[in-house]
């Protein structure tokens, strides 16, 4: 293409073609940008999934364990946040252990807030059904969000 | 696309809060992430879940940005791989019947994204452009197309006029900086 250069015709057609990809953008879409950009100024650090039991190689036999329990962790910047879910309750710890609120986000839109305490502690019962992401605040003004869980 | 300059700047400013900035980042390259979007046939629902995600990883990772040629190539990465997860997750819910996702790693993919970086470039080359050519360009590649007549009375020019303005703007938009890179470089 470097040599053989495209016609009038055909730049004028690929313009028309990527102007309308842009046309056709809806503002919604726009608008999970500029929340993303509000999160980021409000300093909310994005912690991703870094580990998960769920996708682990299962040992032989737990798969029916009915006492199994279900481990994760979100790393983010500055906090790492794991939980072990159970079949009654999410229960987690944030580390370094500091106080604050987390804030349970279904993917329904329904929330539950819970605290945390001083070493980093909370739970949730009963556990959410389906995916959820958490929101945790601490009380020293940082905001870390999770990835979404499934459970 | 290298070290393209406006790119740069852009980045800057948005990792200093300039909201502005962000919003021009978004804009150039919104229309590759929804075009994944709109591949892998999401709900609105999963659309916003991933542009969520993928935007925020995009302004968490602007300080790390290096090579602003590689952003859309990790922009498309990046939002597969959302488009995957959040489909992975409803299969859970919901049994999925047909497991005919797009193939990432295939030729047509590279090829997909080579045209969404050529028209990243095209539509920044575009908004550099003087204003007639921007308003005559326009007309010409409406859908439908304008009938030259009607060019010529909106624009007040001559209609004889149309066709070597057409082809000194397309010379433009051709040998402008943000298309050099695709002639410099024959990838495909």
């Amino acid at each position: 293409m470097a040599e053989d250069r495209d016609t009038d015709e055909e730049l004028l057609s690929e313009l028309g073609a990527a102007m309308h990809r842009a046309a056709v953008v809806p503002a919604w879409f726009l608008d999970t940008a500029s929340t993303a950009f509000e999160w980021h100024q409000l300093n909310i650090d994005l912690a991703v999934v870094t580990q998960d039991s769920a996708t682990e190689p299962e040992l032989a036999g737990a798969r029916a364990d009915p006492l199994s329990v279900r481990s994760m962790t979100f790393t983010g910047r500055a906090v790492t946040i794991g939980l072990e879910i159970d079949r009654d309750a999410v229960h987690g710890q944030v580390a370094p252990p500091q106080a604050g609120t987390i804030e349970i986000r279904a993917r329904d839109g329904v929330s539950t807030t819970v605290a945390v305490d001083e070493d980093g502690w909370f739970a949730v019962r009963p556990k959410p059904a389906g995916a959820f992401r958490l929101l945790f605040r601490s009380d020293g003004g940082h905001s870390v969000l999770t990835d979404w869980a499934i459970v | 696309m290298r070290d393209d300059p406006v790119v740069v700047a852009l980045v800057k400013s948005a990792q200093d809060g300039d909201q502005g900035a962000w919003d021009a980042l978004v804009e150039r390259y919104a229309p590759l992430v929804w075009s994944i979007c709109l591949r892998y046939q999401l709900a609105r629902a999963d659309a916003e879940d991933v542009g969520a995600n993928v935007w925020l990883r995009l302004v968490t990772a602007l300080g790390m940005l290096r090579d602003p040629a590689a952003l859309p190539g990790w922009l498309a990465t990046v939002t597969r791989r959302e488009c995957l997860r959040v489909i992975q997750d409803r299969s859970r819910q919901i049994p999925v019947e047909s497991d005919e996702f797009p193939d990432e790693t295939s030729p047509e993919a590279d090829a997909e994204l080579l045209k969404q970086e050529r028209h990243i470039a095209l539509r920044q080359a575009f908004a550099e452009l003087p204003e007639n050519c921007r308003r005559l360009l326009t007309l010409l590649f409406n859908d439908p197309p304008v009938a030259y007549t009607e060019i010529a009375k909106r624009l007040g020019i001559r209609i004889g006029g149309i066709g070597p303005t057409r082809s000194r703007c397309l010379a433009v938009l051709r040998h402008s900086a943000p298309m050099a890179a695709f002639a410099e470089s024959p990838r495909a």
